[in-house]
């Protein structure tokens, strides 16, 4: 363990050097390349930090040594990007898309290191990047799934933080296609991404409005969505590993997020001395790393209530997009709550 | 549609309801109470562990109590018996009930990471014969058993402060705690027994969250209700049953907030979710000073 200074971290930030045994025995040589994570909040949140943690942790066995900084404040995330690239990490990261402009003031002096925000939605040449998943495509699939699940031809979404460019992804490409499949879509959103009451309580004003397929994109509060689906036993989609066993029989599939997938790919390539300067985003066009997976259980993307016909529509989409055929790019509009 | 949102105007303002009343028998023994937040929060987590370990509800319900009980103690002794500042006491308590329940839910699963606990949520207990009136059978008489138990707290309450001996001590205690000594009674002693009784009752709108509606427990899962209770029983007037009028009303107006979404009023949905804070605080500035408030709260008691 070797702690690293850090000067102009808020209080409570805590740099402390991660190093592999196993990785440093089995590649020596790579024991130069370092890798570094700032996060908005702490890593035991059990949620969006703790997901930072696991991606930097992921980075270990591509020969990084790793480091991270708990709890970074607005006004200390560019001083904090500098700490870490002067030192010679070769990628800092920031958890959230909120680093990018910070990164975009730093980069310049550093030419060589490679900034990534996590979840953003936009870079800056010649290092620094966002990288995410496409929430629209996941979101497509999930909208036609629903449409084709619903017997009253009424699905709804239940979504937090309206306008962020991820959320507007998801909730658009699930309107957006679940229209084209022909249900009515319901969207609404809620205040706490991690208050399950609060969620439940949504998803149940949508099931009473008519809904009988909910889907949505939360952290903690998700499992909320399953509990009102299986207490009024209509169909849901989750997000977790977890949320098929609440209710076997309701939950039609989860997006299962990639993010060591994401990384790692890139990580290879910054490695062998390419930088990135964009936006870029890993789906179903970008397979074999596709950013995410629909699952229902090991080996099953979908659960055994899912017609085939309805499952082989759903999956076509994926090839639809790996090909170039569909695209989906939602506007606000398509995330407008309300039907 | 009416018929729905009264059914979730019930299920919102159950938890409020439990901790106004926890609140309610603190302040109206002359102790603000600001920690009913970290109460909720001690009694969910306390809930879905006594339930998970038992096997029971009923374990479940019992450590709830316990949980809250727990952060009230903290509070009755720095507040009352080291005489510290009621604000800050009570944002401290939360704040603490936030660290422990997160640090605690990730040491009983070992290795750092939180554990997973699902129970399924307790069912709801028709009461027969009543569930079957047409309309406001299943919407009153078709409820989970906390939610009964939240009404009959609720007449408890009123009974015990209007017409027992104890309960008079109590609100005199609020009013003039020197009357109350020179009496013969130890104010100190009955603020504290209503502050942890109090904490107790709103460890049970805690467990309504986490055993009855949804089942698990999640870090913060009370999300600032022990607040809006506060604010519940001030506008009630510092009575039961305006407290519990109160919580329906912010239930009602919370109720209404997502459905407004889905009639695609065209304003964002940021607008649109502060509409029951919004209530909340016209009510509180209309009532401004000529509410009733105990008239020794959040006096330290003469040494």
């Amino acid at each position: 363990m070797t702690r690293v200074p850090a000067r102009g971290l808020g209080r409570g930030a805590l740099a402390v050097a991660l190093l592999g045994s196993i990785a440093a025995f089995s590649s020596p040589a790579a024991a130069a390349d370092k890798a570094a994570i700032l996060l908005p909040g702490s890593i035991n949140d059990q949620s969006w930090n703790a997901l930072g943690y696991q991606i930097l942790k992921s980075l270990e066995s591509h020969g990084f040594t790793t480091a991270y900084s708990e709890n970074v404040g607005d006004a200390d995330e560019a001083e904090a990007l500098r700490d870490y690239a002067s030192q010679g990490y070769e990628i800092v990261m920031g958890h959230s898309g909120r680093f990018v402009s910070a990164m975009q003031q730093v980069a310049p002096d550093f030419p060589k290191t490679q900034f990534i925000a996590v979840s953003g939605n936009e870079g800056a040449d010649p290092n620094v990047m966002s990288i995410d998943w496409n929430n629209a495509q996941f979101g497509c699939q999930l909208g036609l799934l629903a449409a084709r699940m619903s017997k009253s031809h009424q699905v709804g979404g239940v979504y937090g933080l309206q306008g962020v460019p991820n959320i507007t992804a998801q909730a658009g490409g699930f309107r957006i296609c679940a229209e084209k499949a022909g249900a009515k879509v319901s969207i609404v959103y809620v205040k706490d991404m991690e208050d399950a009451a609060g969620a439940k309580e949504a998803a149940l004003s949508l099931i009473g409005q008519g809904a009988d397929v909910i889907t949505g994109k939360l952290n903690a509060a998700e499992t909320g969505l399953v509990q009102a689906a299986k207490e009024k036993g209509v169909y849901v989609t989750g997000r977790g590993f977890d949320q098929t066993e609440i209710a076997p029989d309701l939950v039609l599939t989860n997006i299962i997020e990639d993010w060591p997938g994401m990384f790692g790919s890139t990580a290879d390539q910054v490695k062998q001395g390419k930088l990135f300067g964009t936006f870029v985003q890993y789906g179903y066009d970008t397979a074999p790393v596709t950013g995410a997976s629909l699952w229902y259980e090991k080996d099953k993307a979908f659960n055994p209530v899912v017609p085939a016909d309805v499952a082989k529509e759903v999956s076509d989409l994926a090839g639809q997009f790996q090909s170039g055929a569909l695209k989906v790019e939602p506007t606000d509009n398509d995330a407008r709550p309300g039907t | 549609m009416t018929i729905d949102i009264i059914a979730a105007a019930i299920r919102i303002a159950t938890p409020l309801l439990f901790a106004a009343l926890g609140g309610l028998l603190s302040e109206r023994s002359g102790v603000f109470a600001v920690g009913l937040e970290g109460m909720m929060l001690a009694g969910a987590f306390a809930a879905i562990i006594g339930a998970s370990a038992t096997g029971s509800a009923l374990g479940g319900i019992a450590l709830a109590i316990v949980g809250g009980a727990i952060i009230a103690t903290a509070v009755a002794v720095i507040a009352v018996r080291y005489r510290a500042d009621n604000m800050v006491t009570g944002l401290a308590a939360n704040i603490l009930a936030l660290g422990l329940t997160s640090y605690l839910l990730r040491v009983i699963a070992g290795g750092g990471a939180p554990a997973s606990i699902h129970l399924d949520p307790l069912a709801s207990w028709p009461i027969p014969y009543l569930s079957d009136i047409p309309t406001i059978g299943p919407l009153l008489f078709d409820q989970p058993p906390l939610t009964y138990l939240a009404v009959i707290g609720c007449v408890l309450m009123s009974l015990f402060l209007r017409r027992t001996q104890a309960g008079l001590t109590l609100t005199a205690t609020g009013e003039n705690p020197e009357a109350v000594f020179a009496s013969g009674s130890s104010p100190m002693r009955v603020r504290m027994i209503a502050i942890i009784t109090g904490g107790a009752i709103a460890g049970l709108g805690g467990a309504v969250l986490s055993l009855q509606q949804v089942g698990t427990f999640t870090d913060g899962m009370t999300g600032g209700r022990g607040y809006l209770a506060l604010a519940s029983l001030i506008v009630g007037r510092w009575t039961p049953w305006g407290a519990a009028i109160a919580c329906l009303a912010f239930g009602a107006a919370e109720a209404l907030e997502l459905r407004m979404q889905t009639f695609g009023v065209p304003v964002s949905s940021y607008i649109v979710q502060m509409v029951p804070y919004l209530i909340a605080l016209a009510v509180l500035a209309g009532i401004g000073r000529s509410s009733r408030m105990p008239a020794s709260i959040g006096q330290p008691l003469p040494r």
